[in-house]
């Protein structure tokens, strides 16, 4: 249009007066004085001036505060690099204490609960480091023997965790970040088809995040005699789920650092299977070498 | 449960070594049971499941989902990298349009290997038109590696009906063909007119007399006579009346080249009036094919527009379209 009426531009300054013909499209004018970038020499320039920028803020940044992003206090990135052990005072800074209202308590939890205060269950963190420690030494364990071990983990919050959880785990690890479709296992034909019989599918062990909007998955688990490891909240029956861990199930970061403590483990364990079969192999081999030079020695005679 | 089986594989083929090997418990060496015992070996270990997504039965669609995430998140890094992105609105403004046509559910299906309900669909173009306007940073940016590797991702996901859509409501260029014809169509209520225009050939004229004694008066420009056939009859015989001859010759009166071209027409349908109007929209088109500089200007004096008056129908309680029947007081 400015090619044809090349005297608009000039209206087009003030706000007053917008010509709208068919085919411009109204778009939000900036008033910066900075012009277009139309060439791609233009946004050479413009990158190349960000970096002079950016290279001058850095050179002078060295005379400033000493403080930078290395040696500044930083929250440790709980979804990408959790901490392998699980103790009190990472549980407690997570939140993990946190129960529900107290009105709501199941009463197989007591056991679990350390008291009330401010109207929600406090969770004694003294028998759930021990829990979580006994379900990290289960999914080593599980996962050493070369078990399938999934992840689910069914909110919007959830999600990342898992899907980084199963990464950490290789081959062995697998996640459910949406919903669980019932019958994944008790109508498996149905969904798998031919694959059942083709593979090893049954799941190892089960790892739930939050297990209250997961019983029927929890439900057809128990069906096939798989193992699950669950987060149980104080309104919920620890008898659930086959091993326990009494903490908040609705908080993210506790969440990442269960899921983290796991998986870590689970890792561990896919390493060590590794290293048990090169071992393994390495014998074999032996063995056989030893049977080939008896077989030998056997024939010369 | 699985944990407490031995490992009888191990058992099996143990070799007589004085070291005792602890026989390690692994879920991939059990025997299953209902398959023939009798036989000697026992099965391979069965395979588990490629894909993480597994248990969530729709493996392709969350795992392709979860691809496109990851490469949204390294485009970001590496644009944030070579300071393109954030980008300021000025920048942005100077962007040139986006015109992305994804796949419709239907298509995305076959895909995807899963039904694509709104949702999904959603999540998917979300994605999708994320990486489409990283693609068009990284273009006019200057990174082209970048561009061509986004580029690769999204045609997968492209609709073929892609430029049958764009092209949509743009009208179609008239050509010339091999032998410098134009073929065009006009049409005016119910007629249609198919003209053939080719200019004339101006052969070299023998120098004037007065050329020749060097006594040229006024500058002549020399008029070619052209030919207008319509239907094999010339114009004069197949359109009696001068206001139908005015009518088409006013195309050409205006672009200035009554003699250039010689136009051959088919007319059909309708009247007189409908003709000439239908011959006078397709001489119109045709000269805009021979001369696209005039197209602006043959726009601007409505030549080019197909005159959209038709005979309206007549209604029912009314004697004709618009008039009523005498009005009645009792």
């Amino acid at each position: 249009m400015s090619v044809l009426k090349p005297w608009l531009n000039v209206a087009r300054c003030s706000s007053r007066m917008t010509v709208l013909t068919s085919g411009t499209q109204l778009r939000s004018q900036s008033t910066t004085t900075e012009h277009r970038l139309q060439t791609p020499e233009d946004w050479l320039a413009f990158r190349k001036e960000r970096e002079e920028r950016k290279g001058l803020m850095d050179l002078f940044g060295q005379y400033g505060s000493t403080t930078n992003a290395e040696n500044t206090f930083r929250i440790r990135d709980g979804l990408g690099k959790p901490q392998a052990h699980a103790t009190t005072s990472a549980l407690l800074a997570a939140g993990a204490h946190f129960g529900h209202a107290s009105t709501r308590m199941n009463p197989n939890f007591v056991p679990y609960a350390y008291g009330t205060r401010a109207g929600i269950t406090i969770i004694d963190l003294d028998h759930s480091v021990p829990l979580l420690r006994r379900a990290a030494n289960l999914t080593r364990a599980v996962a050493r023997a070369g078990g399938i071990i999934v992840f689910i983990g069914t909110r919007p919050d959830l999600k990342p965790i898992v899907h980084k959880a199963s990464e950490r785990m290789g081959k062995q690890g697998y996640h459910v970040g949406d919903r669980w479709l019932p019958g994944t296992l008790s109508n498996r034909r149905n969904f798998f088809g031919a694959e059942v019989d083709n593979h090893r599918m049954i799941p190892d062990l089960v790892v739930f995040l939050n297990p209250v909007q997961n019983t029927i998955a929890i439900n057809e688990c128990a069906a096939e005699h798989v193992p699950t490891i669950g987060v149980i909240d104080s309104n919920v029956d620890p008898r659930l789920v086959m091993y326990p861990i009494p903490a908040n199930d609705e908080n993210t970061r506790t969440a990442e650092l269960i899921a983290g403590v796991l998986s870590i483990a689970g890792r561990e364990g896919v390493a060590l299977r590794d290293q048990d079969l090169a071992a393994e192999a390495r014998h074999r081999q032996k063995n056989d070498r030893i049977r080939k030079l008896s077989s030998k020695s056997e024939s010369r005679n | 449960m699985n944990v407490l089986r031995h490992n009888l594989l191990r058992q099996a083929v143990r070799v007589s070594s004085p070291r005792i090997v602890t026989p390690v418990r692994t879920f991939s060496r059990t025997h299953i049971r209902h398959e023939a015992p009798s036989e000697p070996h026992f099965s391979e270990p069965k395979p588990i499941p490629e894909s993480p997504s597994f248990y969530t039965t729709r493996a392709v669609y969350y795992d392709q989902l979860s691809q496109l995430e990851k490469t949204i998140s390294s485009a970001d890094y590496f644009l944030r990298k070579n300071h393109l992105l954030p980008l300021p609105d000025f920048a942005r403004a100077s962007l040139p349009e986006l015109h992305p046509m994804w796949k419709d559910p239907s298509e995305m299906a076959s895909e995807f290997k899963t039904k694509m309900t709104m949702t999904r669909y959603r999540r998917v173009t979300h994605c999708l038109n994320q990486i489409n306007d990283f693609q068009r940073i990284a273009q006019v940016g200057g990174c082209p590696e970048l561009a061509q590797k986004l580029q690769d991702i999204l045609s997968m996901y492209e609709s073929s009906k892609k430029e049958a859509y764009l092209n949509k409501g743009k009208r179609r260029i008239a050509t010339l063909d091999e032998y410098g014809r134009s073929y065009t169509l006009g049409k005016r209520k119910t007629s249609s007119a198919r003209v053939w225009m080719i200019p004339v050939k101006t052969t070299t004229t023998d120098p004037s007399p007065e050329s020749l004694l060097g006594v040229e008066g006024k500058q002549r420009f020399p008029v070619t006579p052209s030919t207008i056939l319509v239907n094999n009859l010339s114009l004069h015989e197949f359109f009696r009346f001068p206001q139908d001859r005015e009518k088409i010759t006013r195309p050409l009166k205006v672009a200035g080249v009554l003699g250039k071209y010689n136009v051959f027409a088919i007319v059909r349908g309708g009247g007189t009036t409908g003709q000439s109007g239908a011959l006078a929209h397709g001489i119109a088109k045709g000269i805009v094919a021979h001369e696209p500089a005039l197209e602006t200007m043959f726009r601007r004096a409505k030549l080019t527009r197909r005159d959209p008056r038709m005979v309206e129908r007549k209604k029912t309680g009314l004697a004709k379209a618009r008039k009523r029947y005498t009005w009645v007081k009792r």
